[in-house]
């Protein structure tokens, strides 16, 4: 439980250091930011080590509070959002992509949250 | 940045046939392109969600999971309309986003007065409060981004 809590910290944190990037590039940037770009592919990566630590933490015999399948089906969803916000915001050149990439660490957020929410 | 000219319909109207044949229709780019990837989230977080309730517990409330199904599957005709630089796409988005508007108005208001009705959480009852009230804002936003690129009616 502690463990997931300072997993959730982390979360939080890499999410809303993303947002908050790319929400500034959004308003000073008229092209897809370098730093709100590496915001996606931060919290790509913490997806990525969340879920290896929870499969570890399943296959471990440590079952989640709610429904395994939901949780699951959190995470990929959540998977698939950063890069799908990452290939499109590189394919134009606005400062629209950022906002894309904004919405994209807000949604894993929430995603976090609701699986936090399960897994407890 | 586009090169669209802002001021002239004509030259507007004449740039959005000429981009039904290749390049991408002005409705897809810059801030269309947030309104796109929202409703490209709404779509997969309803309809993965409906799938969810629908193979786990189908049979507690069949109708608020179908209907949840069917509003996700209608924000993905709209997602795909509206990145569409085909023929019909303008209409297709106009439609699925005004069906939307409507769905979430009629089972926002229904979940208030009939709550027995909507026991269990679809899309839409609330006015979309389990999703930050995205359902019911995304439309109108819909409406008056498809209403400022209304140019690419007849592309």
């Amino acid at each position: 439980m502690i463990v997931m809590n300072g997993f959730f910290i982390a979360g939080a944190i890499v999410c809303a250091v993303a947002l908050l990037v790319a929400v500034i590039a959004t308003a000073i940037r008229r092209h897809p930011d370098d730093w709100a770009l590496v915001g996606a592919i931060a919290t790509e990566v913490f997806l990525i080590v969340y879920g290896i630590a929870a499969a570890i933490r399943q296959a471990g015999g440590k079952a989640v509070a709610g429904d395994p399948i939901e949780f699951w089906g959190y995470f990929i969803t959540a998977l698939i959002m950063p890069p799908i916000a990452f290939f499109w915001a590189v394919s134009e050149k606005s400062r629209w992509s950022n906002a894309v990439l904004a919405a994209s660490s807000l949604v894993t957020f929430v995603m976090l949250f609701r699986m936090e929410q399960i897994w407890q | 940045m586009s090169q669209k000219p802002r001021n002239s319909r004509i030259l507007q109207a004449a740039e959005a046939k000429k981009s039904a044949a290749g390049p991408k229709p002005s409705r897809t780019t810059g801030l269309g392109r947030v309104i796109i990837a929202v409703y490209g989230i709404l779509a997969l977080a309803a309809t993965v969600r409906a799938v969810y309730q629908i193979v786990s517990k189908f049979d507690e409330a069949p109708e608020a999971y179908v209907l949840s199904l069917i509003s996700g599957l209608i924000y993905f005709v709209a997602t795909f309309s509206l990145s569409s630089a085909k023929p019909h796409a303008w209409l297709v988005s106009l439609w699925a986003v005004s069906i939307e508007l409507a769905g979430v108005l009629v089972v926002g208001t229904l979940s208030l007065t009939h709550p027995e009705i909507f026991a269990h959480p679809s899309v839409w009852s609330g006015f979309g409060e389990g999703y930050g009230y995205i359902p019911l804002v995304l439309p109108i936003v819909g409406l008056w981004w498809l209403y400022r690129n209304r140019s690419e009616r007849h592309s």
